[in-house]
């Protein structure tokens, strides 16, 4: 069975080169746009409040194309596509949790977590779970989850930069990581989430154009999918079967760690407290849906499509699975459209980057110091500060071999869902979790999922096929929050504070 | 008579939350017992999936209502969308485990797609996106939020702000004298 754990583990392999000149054309005007919208957005940042969640100013439209934009990574373009032309139609079910994640976010964190920002000014997602279990060691350990997850995913991110620079410029891979992390880190640490909002709209935007031209080109190009599906059903059925070539049970747990795994996010989570209005959540998911809709149409349509014209010669066989994206830009459609695309994967992975930056800063700035009794007098000196040494330490570590990057990637997603969901999707929704029950369930994640990653990345350890480390991490650390609540279920209400607890009702 | 909570509103939401609690904790035990299952030395029975199949259409049908469910109505007009989404989903996966596998190059195919990847992917994929969202906007100021819910988190927002304001000048005044 082929196995990927994660959409982190991605662009782990080189690209071919794209360095032509409408390509590097294309990637110098993304790269001016990007460079215009932070020296505009640095102008505007003056407050702490305005760096970690944008003065909470932002409104509906540009939140929805910012989240759209930071939910899908580099993966949505390359490595997706790939998955899919590797396993057929199972690897769809890594985005089909989509049609139900962004309303069950918002029934289920979006109005609570805006709310309770409203009524304490909070501004992180340790914030909230510090605010329901009135306990300053939920929110410093919650923190230190994040702290440990954010670290792997900002270094795959880092490297996959590096990688897609490379491929425009022709730079090298090294000097695409520090151009990549460069240009992110000077819109993060000047302009901070306002830079990044602004930014991540245009990014989105120009990713989701991307991914509808190329959309309809597959199609034209392939004959409709009728036709797609017919080579394919001619050479290889089980690639259009429901599960493609995984096990039902592999594509099925796909389901699950994407779907509740959603709930424990930051880089979605996070932006709840951005919203200007609270009463604009009426149109949120809905919009956010639509948004996600359009920008996995490449995902869906490159897969399979190139999977027939590989079958039916109209494109050489494929040296990886990875090269199904850069195989069909730069064989077949117009280069134009291949110049947008590479812009809109380094816009993918910039916008997941400069969040997480955003999100680490606040983390090391705001929470831990909490969890410590303490308060740092200039949030926006330090977050700027901690800024630019979270961006330094990712771009170091992504100088380091592919495989150990790889690793600290592929427990990011993970360990967020595990740490995360139960005791702030369920606990914000359950009066009777306690402090105890979160602290044991946001520990269980942290352990289990470091333990069984680390053991299954050293080959002390296999899992059994459609069996992976965030799938049993996550149930691991609800079955704890749900047991040890119930144990020092009298504790619960003593742990309340009215304006909480009025939130939790409303 | 329903007891009334010290926001104003009833017990009839916590019962739905506990009924939703307890569903939520069943699906998730049935997945861990799926994945348990998996451990076996002959590999994964035939049954694990469908403990996988039918607990994460549950679990994600229980976390909506425990989140959605309010005051008085409990989930109110929500029942039947969540309960078409659940039932879509779950149908979906026990579709595709159950229907025998007839791909070919002369299979019938529905938009494009043979008959259980257009389950799959128009099914799962689709429906629930014509329903939920839509169905979220539409409930909004009833069964999500009001005009009235923001304005009474801000009170007590102004009122924390003064309470704390007011017991930070209170220690600042013992500590000068």
């Amino acid at each position: 069975m082929i196995q990927l754990s994660t959409p982190a583990a991605l662009l782990q392999v080189a690209l071919p080169s794209a360095a032509q000149p409408a390509v590097i054309a294309v990637g110098v005007l993304y790269f001016s746009v990007v460079v215009a919208i932070s020296v505009w957005a640095a102008r505007r940042t003056r407050t702490a409040s305005d760096f970690f969640v944008a003065g909470k100013g932002i409104g509906l439209v540009a939140l929805t194309v910012a989240s759209v934009s930071v939910s899908v990574s580099g993966f949505a373009f390359i490595g997706g596509p790939g998955f899919i032309y590797a396993v057929g139609l199972g690897a769809m079910y890594i985005v089909l949790p989509a049609a139900v994640t962004n309303v069950m976010g918002a029934w289920v964190l979006a109005k609570r977590m805006r709310l309770l920002g409203e009524a304490r000014n909070l501004i992180t997602i340790p914030d909230a779970i510090g605010a329901r279990y009135r306990s300053p060691a939920a929110q410093g350990l919650a923190a230190v989850a994040m702290l440990v997850g954010i670290v792997g995913y900002m270094a795959t991110n880092a490297l996959a930069m590096g990688v897609v620079i490379d491929s425009i410029f022709g730079v090298g891979l090294g000097w695409g990581i520090w151009i990549g992390m460069g240009v992110t880190l000077a819109y993060s640490a000047s302009g901070g989430i306002l830079a990044g909002i602004y930014n991540d709209v245009f990014q989105g935007m120009l990713m989701a154009a991307a991914s509808v031209l190329v959309f309809l080109f597959v199609l034209g190009y392939g004959g409709g999918l009728g036709e797609i599906s017919r080579t394919i059903l001619a050479h290889d059925p089980t690639f259009l079967g429901p599960w493609g070539k995984l096990t039902p049970l592999a594509a099925l747990s796909f389901f699950f760690v994407f779907s509740m795994g959603s709930l424990g996010q930051p880089q979605a989570v996070h932006k709840y407290y951005m919203l200007r209005d609270p009463l604009q959540l009426k149109w949120y998911p809905l919009l956010k849906t639509l948004g996600l809709v359009l920008v996995l149409l490449l995902y869906f349509s490159v897969g399979v499509g190139v999977k027939a014209f590989v079958l039916d010669g109209r494109l050489p066989p494929l040296a990886s699975p990875d090269q199904a994206t850069p195989s069909l830009l730069l064989n077949v459609t117009p280069i134009i459209l291949a110049a947008l695309v590479f812009s809109g994967v380094a816009a993918a992975t910039m916008s997941a980057a400069n969040s997480f930056i955003n999100i680490g800063a606040a983390i090391v700035t705001h929470d831990l110091p909490i969890a410590f009794g303490r308060r740092v007098k200039n949030e926006l000196g330090w977050g700027r500060a901690i800024t630019v040494l979270i961006a330094t330490a990712a771009a170091i570590t992504a100088q380091r071999s592919g495989t150990m990057v790889a690793f600290l990637g592929i427990f990011g997603w993970g360990l967020f869902a595990s740490t995360l969901v139960p005791a702030l999707a369920v606990g914000l929704n359950w009066q009777g979790a306690t402090r105890a029950g979160a602290i044991a369930s946001i520990a269980t994640g942290l352990v289990v999922t470091l333990a069984l990653e680390t053991a299954a990345y050293r080959k002390v350890f296999t899992f059994p096929a459609g069996v992976t480390a965030s799938a049993v991490a996550m149930v691991a650390s609800f079955l704890v929050f749900f047991l040890v609540s119930w144990l020092t279920r009298r504790a619960a209400p003593l742990e309340l504070d009215a304006d909480v607890q009025l939130v939790m009702e409303l | 008579m329903p007891e009334v909570n010290p926001s104003g509103t009833t017990t009839r939401g916590d019962t739905t939350r506990t009924a939703a609690l307890l569903v939520l904790c069943l699906a998730i035990l049935a997945i861990a017992i799926g994945y348990a299952a998996a451990f076996r030395q002959n590999g994964a029975p035939v049954w694990a999936p469908w403990l996988l199949a039918l607990g994460i259409p549950i679990s994600l049908g229980a976390i909506m209502t425990l989140g959605a469910a309010r005051g008085r109505s409990g989930i109110g007009p929500l029942k039947l969308p969540f309960l078409f989404v659940v039932a879509v989903l779950a149908i979906g996966f026990c579709a595709a485990l159950a229907l025998p596998a007839t791909e070919s190059p002369l299979s019938k195919l529905w938009l494009g797609l043979p008959a259980r990847a257009a389950v799959v992917i128009y099914g799962i994929g689709l429906l629930p996106i014509v329903v939920l969202p839509v169905v979220y906007a539409l409930t909004f100021e009833t069964q999500t939020l009001s005009a009235e819910d923001v304005e009474r988190v801000r009170a007590m927002g102004r009122e924390n702000r003064e309470r704390t304001s007011l017991g930070s000048d209170v220690s600042d005044r013992e500590l000068s004298e």
